[in-house]
């Protein structure tokens, strides 16, 4: 089967395309219901031709069942969202939906044992963000005339055609490369197995803190003495390590710099939002109308 | 350890779900004309990016690919305060979300 | 007085031209240009009187005063030299003596006028630059002086630059000059490839030794002359560039004065006279000359005589009297040229002034018709004209008369005896009569002027006249030209008429008191027997002639000692023969002179119904002469217009052709603009997808065909 997983993902591509284009919202809404039809098709299939096609045949014995069903479940959720998103025609239901798709790659967050970026994902997106943009809509909504339920300019899609064949060239041309296991496999051969990213990560995260940490403490005049031969308990082993402790670990270690400019970053949007909301406009809607 | 295997499922299936959740933002932002919409759709292909991103970071344990979600969290966070800013900016000027409405510099 | 100070000449009227600009910043300060500018023109001539005596003993290579060194290229080097003689003496003191007279006057006359200083500073500048004309020791330096003066020129006839007529003489006097100018230019180029030097001492030596040592005239010898000579043309206003000279008098009238009669015109005289032995090389140089200025002494004689404005009279005049200075130099005399441009200096500016001075009393009126026995009105101004004119008339024992009769001496010695030439002896002839021409037309002016019953009509122009009340109403042009009573009245003697004073002195005693004088700085008449290898490098080369008779001498005796001595006998016989003629040429002359002013007092004072009736019946003529025979109109069918034809074929095919090219280009990126610009929506969800398709051809490239 594995010689026709190229073709069948192309078939996907193609098929996906047009179930999207359908859907989207159009004039006449006549063949509007054939889209999730094709769509839901065109997943299944995609998706039980991944399952059984026996690409891992060799899997291993002790696998998670239970991962592999929370995987289909939670991509086929965010991927159904991330449509009605993009399809549905009132701005506030498509952010309802979005907050589906940010709890579903929670949920594969988790599948990939990165709890914390579950919760964070969650927490950031699904709270602060999706509430700003919520108001945002809302205050919108509230002053146009109509009351913001159907907004005329939003009915129809902006070339829908264009658009889905465009993005769909692009998730194929993606999915060729993601499935090219004969190059991977290639690739890897060439790679010393000692020098793997996971080994490399293994020898530096596992030695490095060690031999950095020393106990200090004060002495009657207040100076910092360093006391000698304690040493830190080997805590520090990544495969004994909470995720949250990992991730920790690695931005402060390893990314020192670029959460210095995350930090900058957001002080100076904080300012910037803060400026942009005190600039005064002119309102052209009411010079017009007025 | 296998290429093609990790646990059950293989690197290419959350990239996969990493890849549609990108493009389909990506169409929605070609396609909506609602400028939060658009953002939203924005926002959705960051989360493609972060479903790829902890993916390989599984692949390889290595614990840099969720740093780097954390610092999209943080450039998403920050560019939806400027966004919507702007957006109220541009609403408080033509009463509309419009994108088209925002066409001046056509050629 | 040390003869180093001579240095200072040209710098110190360029200081007041400096002055009198810092004087143009502030309202408050223009009144102290008029001052500025006199002295820096009157402290040169005091410097001119303190070193004559040194300048006029110096010899050989002591003439030559270099300040500094000007352009220096390879072998090619210019100084900013002076090159000081008795001739540069003569046109020092024509040009800072007169020059300062002059400025004394126009101190009164520009009074109250808009851009007071402005005109000084002009004055000035013109000063610096006709003084640096006549003492340059090379061409180079003596171009600069040219092109300066033709600059002030310019300036100073485009002085009512809101007046279209004075513009439009200001660009004709530079557009007609340029072609002189040019010619000048490449006459120079040409004498500095054939004499390897620019210098003023070096070329003239250099020809006067081919003319002594006889030579075989190459090209250059030929044409380095007409060259020159058409920058002399166009500088001194003869046949065929005179027609700007006339146009220029829409100029203030004391620029007319020193401008366009006394100093700059001249230069074209002086430059001739300073290089006679190169004109002397080729034959037909100095007889051309000769012909050109006779012709237009005639011709500008003729026109004077039915022109109805006054400066216009003047201005004729002045032509006419240019064409008897190039006659006078033309005929080898360059002591007559000379002379007369010293004497014309001071009666044609006392003319011009005294013409100011009417036209001012009469509110800018210059038309002859419109003015008539204005003597019990402004008696002084009458009887300084009244003398001027008979200078200008050759009335015996006035200046005029002896340095025309000088130039008329010379050039019918030319014309008669065993070697003369019809074309000089017809010259001659010609000139007599443009004498008695003169003679009419100067005093028809003056009588129909001053003479007659009393009658005037205001002019209306104004030239914020008025010394009485200059202080109350300035330049307001409107203070009294309401149309309320503004009788003629005499102008104040300080600064205007005794400036006239000094110039009427001038113009009566000149000849008299200086002919001696001039004739010894000029350093002899063509009668002198001045063997060609002594003379001094500057004016005064030995006449064609002479070289001329040697060779006839030593042909017919053979030996050198033979010609010498033949030489000595025929110059002798020369001399006689020439005395001869001076004396018969001064009654003759006088004779024409009277009758000249007698019949102008018959016709134009005694019985003008008579002359009105004359100019009907030969209505023709008048008209003829009225528009200068047609010359202007001529030159406007044959050269304006073809040049203007040609440059609207230029400008078609700059139009069309270039412009097309340049159009063209410039249309391509605007071609491709058009095509690609559908593109440019203006839409973020167009920017959007395009870049979608980018990103999806790009990673379709890279990881699928790529690998």
């Amino acid at each position: 089967m594995e010689q026709y997983l190229e073709y069948a993902l192309y078939i996907g591509s193609v098929l996906g395309a047009l179930a999207l284009a359908v859907m989207l919202p159009r004039q006449s809404g006549g063949i509007r219901f054939l889209g999730p039809m094709l769509g839901a098709a065109t997943l299944g299939g995609l998706w039980l031709f991944l399952s059984n096609g026996g690409l891992w045949a060799d899997r291993d014995p002790g696998m998670s069942s239970a991962s592999f069903i929370y995987y289909y479940l939670f991509s086929a959720i965010a991927i159904v969202s991330a449509v009605r998103v993009i399809t549905h025609t009132r701005p506030v239901y498509a952010a309802l939906w979005f907050v589906m798709v940010v709890l579903a790659s929670a949920g594969l967050f988790l599948v990939l044992s990165a709890q914390f970026m579950a919760f964070a994902v969650v927490i950031i997106y699904g709270g602060a963000i999706l509430v700003t943009y919520m108001f945002v809509l809302m205050l919108a909504s509230q002053s146009t005339p109509d009351g913001g339920s159907s907004q005329g300019y939003d009915k129809v899609a902006k070339e829908p055609v264009l658009a889905c064949a465009a993005g769909f060239l692009l998730l194929a041309v993606l999915l060729s490369v993601i499935f090219d296991y004969h190059r991977l496999d290639a690739a890897r051969a060439q790679v010393d197995p000692a020098m793997t990213d996971a080994a490399l990560i293994e020898s530096t995260l596992g030695n490095r803190p060690l031999q950095a940490v020393k106990t200090y403490e004060y002495n009657d005049a207040g100076e910092a003495v360093e006391v000698a031969g304690v040493t830190q308990p080997n805590n520090l082993d990544p495969t004994r390590l909470a995720n949250a402790e990992r991730v920790g670990l690695d931005l402060f270690l390893s990314h020192p710099l670029g959460l210095e400019l995350a930090g900058v970053i957001l002080l100076v949007s904080l300012i910037g939002a803060i400026v942009i909301a005190k600039t005064k406009v002119p309102d052209e809607h009411l010079a017009v109308s007025g | 350890m296998p290429l093609t295997t990790m646990d059950s499922l293989t690197l290419s299936h959350f990239l996969l779900t990493g890849a549609v959740l990108f493009c389909l933002g990506l169409i929605g932002f070609i396609t909506r004309r609602n400028l939060i919409i658009m953002f939203l759709c924005t926002e959705m292909m960051f989360q493609g990016v972060a479903v790829s991103l902890v993916a390989f970071s599984r692949y390889h344990l290595n614990d840099t690919g969720q740093t780097f979600v954390i610092f999209v969290l943080t450039i998403a966070a920050a560019e939806a305060a400027l966004a919507l800013g702007l957006v109220v900016l541009l609403f408080r000027r033509k009463r509309t979300l419009d994108a088209l409405a925002w066409s001046q510099l056509q050629g | 007085m040390s003869i180093e100070l001579i240095k200072l000449i040209p710098w110190i009227p360029l200081l007041g031209a400096a002055l009198c600009g810092v004087c143009c910043m502030k309202p408050a300060w223009r009144k102290a240009a008029g001052p500025i500018s006199a002295l820096s023109i009157f402290i040169p001539f005091l410097i001119t009187c303190g070193v004559y005596s040194a300048a006029s003993g110096l010899t050989g290579a002591e003439k030559v005063q270099t300040v500094y060194s000007w352009i220096g290229v390879g072998g090619f080097q210019v100084n900013m030299g002076y090159f000081v003689d008795r001739l540069t003496m003569v046109m020092l003191f024509v040009v800072t003596g007169i020059g300062s007279l002059i400025a004394t006057y126009a101190m009164g006359y520009m009074k109250g006028e808009r851009g007071y200083a402005r005109f000084f500073m002009g004055v000035s500048l013109f000063i610096f630059a006709m003084t640096t004309l006549v003492m340059a020791d090379n061409l180079v330096l003596l171009y600069l002086g040219w092109e300066g003066v033709g600059l002030c020129s310019y300036l100073l006839i485009g002085y009512y630059y809101e007046k279209p007529e004075a513009v439009a003489a200001a660009k004709k006097a530079f557009i007609v000059n340029r072609i002189g100018d040019l010619g000048f230019a490449l006459g120079i180029f040409l004498t500095y490839k054939t004499y390897g030097s620019v210098s003023l001492a070096e070329v003239t030596t250099e020809a006067a030794k081919r003319l002594t040592e006889g030579f075989d005239p190459t090209a250059a010898d030929l044409w380095i002359p007409f060259l020159l000579m058409l920058g002399a043309f166009g500088k001194s206003a003869q046949i065929p560039l005179y027609v700007w000279l006339p146009d220029a008098m829409a100029g203030p009238t004391p620029v007319s004065a020193l401008v366009h009669a006394a100093t700059m015109v001249t230069a074209g005289v002086y430059m001739i006279a300073r290089l006679i032995p190169v004109f002397q090389l080729s034959p037909a140089a100095l007889p051309t000359v000769a012909t050109i200025g006779g012709v237009t002494a005639l011709l500008s004689g003729t026109i004077a005589l039915c022109q109805y404005d006054l400066k216009k009279v003047f201005a004729y005049s002045t032509v006419s009297q240019l064409g008897y200075m190039f006659l006078g130099v033309g005929a080898l005399s360059t002591f007559g040229g000379v002379f007369h441009l010293f004497t014309h200096a001071f009666f044609k500016a006392l003319l011009f002034l005294t013409a100011g001075s009417v036209m001012h009393a009469l509110a800018g009126q210059l038309d002859l018709r419109a003015m008539s026995g204005l003597r019990h009105k402004m008696p002084v101004t009458c009887w300084l004209m009244f003398v001027g004119c008979l200078a200008l008339a050759g009335f015996p024992l006035t200046a005029g008369f002896f340095s025309k009769d000088t130039i008329l001496a010379a050039a019918m010695t030319q014309g008669t005896g065993p070697h003369g030439s019809t074309l000089f002896l017809f010259l001659a002839l010609m000139g007599l009569f443009t004498a008695f021409l003169t003679a009419f037309y100067t005093f028809r002016l003056w009588f129909r002027v001053f003479m007659g019953p009393e009658h005037f009509e205001m002019g209306d122009e104004h030239h914020g006249d008025d010394h009485g009340d200059a202080h109350g109403h300035g330049h307001d042009d409107h203070g009294h030209s309401g149309g309320h009573a503004h009788e003629p009245h005499e102008m104040p003697w300080w600064p205007m008429n005794a400036p006239l004073a000094a110039l009427a002195i001038g113009a009566v005693l000149a000849g008299l008191v200086f002919g001696g004088w001039m004739e010894r700085s000029i350093e002899g008449s063509t009668a002198k027997p001045v063997a060609v290898a002594h003379v001094e490098s500057h004016a005064a080369a030995a006449p064609a002639y002479q070289i001329i008779t040697v060779e006839n001498a030593a042909e017919g005796h053979g030996t050198e000692a033979g010609a010498e001595h033949a030489a000595a006998d025929s110059h002798d016989d020369e001399h006689h023969r020439e005395h001869t003629i001076h004396i018969v040429m001064m009654f003759v002359s006088s004779i024409i002179a009277l009758v000249g002013i007698a019949l102008a007092a018959y016709f134009h004072w005694l019985n003008r119904p008579l002359t009105d009736k004359i100019a009907t019946k030969f209505a023709a003529v008048v008209e003829v002469l009225y528009n200068k025979y047609y010359v202007d109109e001529f030159y406007d069918m044959v050269i304006v217009k073809p040049l203007r034809g040609f440059g609207h074929l230029f400008y078609l095919f700059d139009q069309f052709i270039i412009n097309g090219l340049v159009m063209t280009v410039g249309h391509i990126p605007r071609l491709a603009g058009w095509v690609v610009r559908p593109t440019q929506s203006g839409k973020m969800q167009g920017y959007g997808l395009g870049m979608v398709l980018g990103v999806a051809v790009v990673a379709l490239l890279v990881f699928r065909w790529a690998f």
